[in-house]
């Protein structure tokens, strides 16, 4: 008894938050609603919409692009800054990388936008300043197609990579070290040792590291919206941001419910292959 | 219900939970202030709307208190700030409050929502009370631009009180004019004269840019198409507003000839010719170095560079001299000219005003502090140190732009003549976020005519669901 109290704060939490608005816009989706007039029931007509709406479908293509960059750069790239921090004999310098690469994290996503907006702006920012002095030109970080894509993985990984780096080093410290001596004493190179060694024993947290890491691509929002508004055209439009301009701004809340349930289905399922994969590319020891 | 599961009423799908919709996004937004009334509030409060900070909202609330006083010792004003990029952003957090039940009895709202508004029902026509009180409004009747006036005015029915307004005008950098060795622009220059300004100032290196823009509705590329004798939709005017004409200007029928009852939206005309030709033209000066990309909405980054003396001419209206020297900037550092003429000397404005929402149960009161607002002394109150246009003539003297500046301060109302409100139909927020995106492409691409094909597209769907 004392148990289910001490968990039902947590459990209405949410199922008052994240449980009841899921089925309050499954719900949602199936009327025609704007705000104003009263909602019409639509049945499944939203989701019709949805699949011949080709600034939809776009959206969508856009969302899986980015977060597949996403999560390939801050899974590689907070790997190895993980090893090679592990690698560090001294406390103190492993807990001053982990603090600076940590850092990102703590940072509000919006105000981190805006300042890098003002860093990647095409004529005035301090990249392109710095690039022109090394006899570069000026790159349209935010004002071309790929460059804007490009910009946005950049900082959305810059911003996330920390915590994917603390969870390799944490499992990287856990990973034995008489499994790493026999590796040593029958000669394996690091490199052999990283690759057959370390990467199978901490696979359980490359899984869970990838599996959050592609949660949170699939749903950017801040970082498009505040850097370029989803353009240049649509370039950088994600299904969040089609999501938040259907309904708020365009007040088609049935629609934009739709699409919020549809985004909501690919998260699953894509999650549901990662598990799958997981049986036969995860070693559990 | 009110009609089986076809139709059901807000309230009802609030209580089976489809409020909460769009999963945790709108969950606060809808359901936080659910339990309110229409109009909401104690008995006397009337609750108005603001586009600004809530710190600004509290000083206008604390200086027009004694005011609303004088009308009725109980009634009390609470003004709220909603902040916001533009007016896009604005109005949709103001339907968001709306749908969540607590509908302010004032709001505030510019031209890009009037018709918004007014399509859905939300602003109660203000007809008979204009009627009612002429004889008390002919003074500001007398002295406001009855282009502000119509442009407030909807299938006929004048849906708020515009007290400000702001015309797309040309300002520019003296300094930068100065050491470009270029004189200042006068009255009647054309869009030759503004190209072969922009090519001198560009030669002044790679520091300074000859112009600048933003990409949105007001101001943008959109004022050279409109000087280029086109526009976004088919001109027109819903008939009606005789009523008004009649009598208002009645003294003056020389401004009322040709007015109607608010301007009429048609159809698309985004890949027009003279669409493509400005919208090109202006990604041509892009790409040949004279100006820098654009940033989309708002302006805050476009000030600080004019500001800083990096831009040598950019779209403003009157907002700008308070704006400018706000940054700054000093009093003669910066002028302003009329838009350039290119095929014709059409350029575009935004008005602000005051209506009233058809929920509020204050009505009464509420138009009472509405014809409080567009007194003269209440628009230093409402708007201190020039930060946008009087709509009364007579508020426009040297006196009010000593301070601030600039020396041509008259183009500010000048510029009235011949323009036409933005084109901001019952759509406009679909409209501004196309207009947006296809801008943003057709800078990205370098193909106006493709990008506008698009724009004409989303327009015509948009148009179709309105």
């Amino acid at each position: 008894m004392f148990g289910y109290l001490m968990i039902s704060l947590a459990v209405i939490f949410v199922a008052v938050f994240t449980f009841l608005p899921i089925i309050a816009s499954l719900g949602l989706s199936l009327f025609s609603w704007d705000v104003i007039s009263p909602p019409t029931f639509v049945g499944l007509k939203n989701f019709k919409r949805l699949v011949a709406d080709s600034a939809t479908v776009h959206s969508f293509g856009v969302t899986l692009v980015l977060a597949v960059g996403i999560v390939a750069l801050q899974l590689s790239l907070g790997l190895a800054l993980a090893v090679l921090v592990n690698q560090r004999t001294s406390t103190w310098a492993k807990t001053t990388f982990r603090t600076i690469f940590y850092l990102p994290l703590l940072a509000s996503t919006a105000a981190v936008s805006i300042f890098m907006g003002y860093l990647f702006d095409a004529k005035f920012g301090v990249i392109n300043y710095y690039l022109n002095l090394l006899g570069i030109s000026s790159v349209p970080w935010l004002t071309s197609t790929w460059g804007s894509m490009i910009t946005i993985v950049l900082i959305a990984v810059w911003q996330q990579v920390g915590f994917t780096f603390v969870l390799f080093v944490a499992a990287l410290t856990s990973v034995p070290t008489d499994v790493l001596e026999a590796a040593a004493i029958d000669g394996a190179s690091p490199l052999r040792t990283l690759f057959r060694v370390k990467i199978p024993l901490i696979s359980p947290t490359i899984l869970f590291a990838t599996v959050v890491a592609m949660i949170n691509a699939l749903q950017l929002f801040d970082q498009p919206f505040i850097m370029t508004k989803g353009g240049p055209g649509t370039a950088t439009t994600t299904a969040t941001i089609i999501m938040y301009q259907t309904g708020f701004q365009n007040l088609q809340f049935g629609y934009a419910s739709a699409i919020a349930i549809v985004l909501l289905l690919i998260i699953l399922a894509i999650t549901g292959i990662q598990f799958l994969a997981a049986r036969k590319l995860v070693f559990y020891q | 219900m009110t009609n089986g599961l076809g139709a059901m009423d807000r309230r009802t799908l609030f209580k089976l939970g489809g409020g909460a919709g769009l999963a945790s996004i709108g969950l606060g937004a809808l359901t936080g202030c659910g339990s309110s009334s229409g109009s909401g509030g104690s008995s006397g409060t009337i609750k108005m709307l603001y586009f600004g900070q809530q710190s600004s909202a509290t000083a206008l609330q604390k200086a027009l208190q004694p005011q609303i006083a004088k009308i009725d010792k109980t009634a009390t004003l609470e003004v709220t700030g909603i902040n916001g990029t533009d007016w896009n952003d604005f109005i949709a957090k103001v339907l968001t409050q709306i749908a969540s039940g607590s509908a302010p009895d004032i709001v505030s709202v510019a031209t890009e929502g009037l018709q918004q508004m007014a399509s859905k029902d939300l602003l109660v026509p203000l007809d008979d009370r204009v009627t009612k009180d002429l004889s008390s409004l002919q003074s500001y009747f007398d002295d406001i631009h009855p282009a502000l006036i119509e442009s407030m005015m909807y299938q006929g029915h004048l849906y708020e009180l515009p007290d400000s307004f702001n015309a797309g005008s040309m300002f520019y950098s003296t300094d930068l004019l100065h050491k470009a060795n270029v004189p200042e622009p006068a009255a009647g220059w054309t869009m030759d004269d503004f190209h072969s300004y922009a090519k001198k100032i560009a030669a002044l290196g790679t520091k300074v840019n000859a112009f600048d823009w933003v990409v949105r509705l007001w101001g943008s590329w959109t004022s050279f198409l409109y000087a280029n004798g086109g526009n976004l939709l088919e001109e027109g005017k819903y008939t009606g507003g005789d009523w008004l004409w009649s009598k208002a200007y009645a003294n003056n029928q020389a401004a009322a000839a040709g007015r109607g009852g608010g301007w009429k939206w048609g159809q698309p005309t985004a890949n027009s010719p003279e669409a493509v030709e400005a919208l090109q033209y202006l990604i041509d000066l892009q790409r040949s170095g004279m100006s820098p990309t654009p940033d989309v909405g708002g302006g805050g980054t476009l000030q600080g560079l004019f500001a800083s003396g990096r831009i040598g001419m950019t779209i403003g209206g009157g907002f700008w001299a308070g704006g400018l020297h706000n940054a700054g900037m000093k009093d003669g550092s910066f002028d302003v000219q009329l838009f350039p003429k290119w095929k014709t000397n059409k350029s575009l404005f935004g008005a602000g005003g005051y209506g009233i929402f058809n929920s509020s149960k204050k009505k009464d009161l509420a138009w009472e502090v509405v014809k409080l607002m567009v007194q003269p002394e209440s628009f230093d109150i409402l708007f201190p140190g020039n930060v946008t246009t009087p709509g009364r003539k007579s508020l426009m003297t040297a006196k009010r732009y000593e301070t601030t500046g600039p020396k041509h301060w008259s183009v500010f109302y000048d510029q009235l003549n011949g323009s036409v409100p933005i084109s901001a139909p019952p759509y406009y927020n679909a409209l501004a976020t196309s207009l947006n995106q296809r801008t943003t492409q057709a800078i990205a691409s370098g193909n106006a005519k493709a990008a506008l094909d698009g724009m004409q597209a989303d327009f015509e769907k948009a148009a179709q669901g309105s």
